[in-house]
């Protein structure tokens, strides 16, 4: 229990004493915001996640494993739509994604109604990613323990994006994000070529999460967005999913 | 100020109207007129004024054009983000709550008179709203000026479980008797028909009221200024030319 100065009083805030009013991620002697990294530990130890950009679509996928196989995967969806023609994956905290999909789906639609234009997926990446970095420099809140990827095909085409919980985001051909980044982006790198099809995207976004799946991989623990020229993002079914599988097989 | 002198400010675009809407036996079909008014002025001839809510809703509105299509977009939006947080389709009832809280909450100053009909997992639906907040929910309902020469003809012939035709037929009756006989209605029909497999917005469905008055040769008005003079006077070059002289620093 802090003992509270007198000087306190003044700045007493119902979060908690004003010791505790600066922002966690203040700068370290090394320069790097050492809350962000820690949050990035996070997003590293999460499900592997990933996406892939083909010529005339977008794919993302992520390993769906449940802690208990009592868990009912159909009540469990990883994969969220933000608009009709952007969809959203994550590696890191759930809850915090979630927080994240509610917010952006909003300035989704507040954009929509100033505007009467679907937003464009550069947009939302960057209302988005500003939503991320203001948590990082406010009193009292943490970092969003999460890396999203952000697919979506507008007038610009197809595209695919990752934000970072500092803010930062990247435009990527093909990446992934959590536990087994470093050997999924190395078989991508392999894999990619310009010219692929949704098709075979979603082929390679399987063989992919095999490399480093434990266990038996089926439809029921993982799951697969897609997003094509007929732009509309959907998720699909894991019967979908097991014929895809069955292909690659 | 300017009052004084007989300069009135314009006043509001409101949509005089005639709005319908009735249950049939697969759903609802909600009619419209097209003329929107400021004052005694007609100044659209084929506005819109049946506004979509959701896939499987959409909303008459009478009163303030502004007004009307403002809480209806609002509502829309809000509809849009629960469906994304529900993962289900939106429920009439829902619609019907959001629109009354909110013209609940600014006392009747948002002046907007509503038909809201839809067909959702509960079956079809059919509300009227009230600018100041109230509803009702009506097997038939009319709304604006034109509602009682609408209202006339639902009372007359409207029976329960009409078939898609003698819904849309009796809807375009009612508006019509509307737009003949209201000041504030005319123009156009327009036509939602809503049932559970989805939707169809006849836009214009009748157009009672044609434009048969043009003349066909044309017209020529007589020239009534005789010209006495014509003088054409280039203007003076303002801008001198200096060539040369030293580039403008960065």
């Amino acid at each position: 229990m802090l003992s509270l100065l007198p000087k306190d009083f003044e700045f007493f805030i119902t979060m908690g004493d004003s010791q505790y009013s600066f922002s966690l991620t203040t700068f370290s002697p090394s320069g790097k915001l050492v809350q962000i990294e820690h949050a990035l530990t996070a997003v590293g130890s999460g499900q592997t996640s990933l996406g892939i950009k083909a010529a005339n679509g977008v794919v993302i996928a992520t390993e769906k494993k449940l802690p208990s196989i009592l868990v009912d995967e159909t009540s469990v969806q990883k994969i969220q739509c933000l608009t009709p023609n952007i969809g959203v994956v994550y590696s890191g905290m759930g809850p915090d994604f979630r927080v994240l999909v509610r917010k952006s789906r909003k300035q989704a639609e507040q954009y929509h109604r100033l505007y009467k234009e679907p937003i464009p997926v550069t947009q939302l990446v960057r209302e988005t990613a500003a939503v991320m970095q203001e948590f990082t420099q406010s009193g009292g809140v943490r970092p969003f323990g999460v890396s999203l990827l952000i697919a979506g095909y507008d007038d610009n085409g197809p595209q695919l994006y990752q934000v970072d919980p500092s803010g930062s985001y990247f435009s990527w051909k093909a990446s992934a994000m959590g536990k087994n980044v470093s050997n999924a982006k190395t078989f991508l790198e392999k894999r990619y070529t310009d010219d692929m099809e949704l098709d075979d995207a979603v082929h390679t976004a399987i063989l992919t999460l095999k490399e480093g799946f434990e266990g038996q991989i089926s439809g029921k623990n993982i799951e697969i967005g897609i997003i094509g020229t007929d732009k509309k993002f959907r998720v699909l079914t894991p019967s979908e999913v097991d014929d895809y599988l069955a292909e690659v097989e | 100020m300017l009052a004084n002198k007989g300069v009135n400010p314009p006043s509001f675009r409101k949509t005089g109207t005639t709005i319908v809407g009735l249950i049939f036996q697969d759903g609802v079909i909600l009619g419209a007129d097209t003329r929107a008014t400021e004052g005694p002025i007609v100044c659209d001839k084929n506005c819109e004024k049946i506004h979509y809510m959701a896939p499987n809703i959409y909303c008459c509105g009478a009163g303030t054009a502004a007004d009307t299509e403002a809480v209806t977009d609002m509502v829309s939006s809000q509809l849009q983000l629960h469906r994304y947080h529900t993962g289900r389709e939106s429920r009439v009832v829902t619609a019907l709550t959001l629109l009354k809280r909110h013209l609940f909450n600014y006392q009747g100053y948002v002046s907007a008179a509503l038909v809201l009909g839809g067909v959702d997992v509960t079956g079809p639906h059919l509300h009227t709203i009230y600018p100041h907040g109230s509803t009702d929910t009506l097997p038939f309902a009319t709304m604006g000026s034109g509602s009682l020469a609408a209202m006339a003809v639902f009372e007359s012939k409207y029976k329960e479980g009409l078939t898609r035709n003698e819904g849309i037929e009796l809807v375009t009756e009612a508006i019509c008797s509307g737009i003949f006989n209201d000041l504030g209605s005319g123009s156009n029909v327009d036509v939602c028909v809503i049932t559970k497999g989805g939707k169809e917005y006849l836009r214009n469905h009748l157009q009672p009221n044609p434009r048969t008055y043009t003349s066909s040769k044309g017209y020529s008005f007589p020239k009534k200024t005789e010209v006495l003079l014509t003088k054409i006077i280039p203007l003076k070059e303002k801008v001198e030319i200096i060539e040369g002289g030293d580039a403008m620093e960065e």
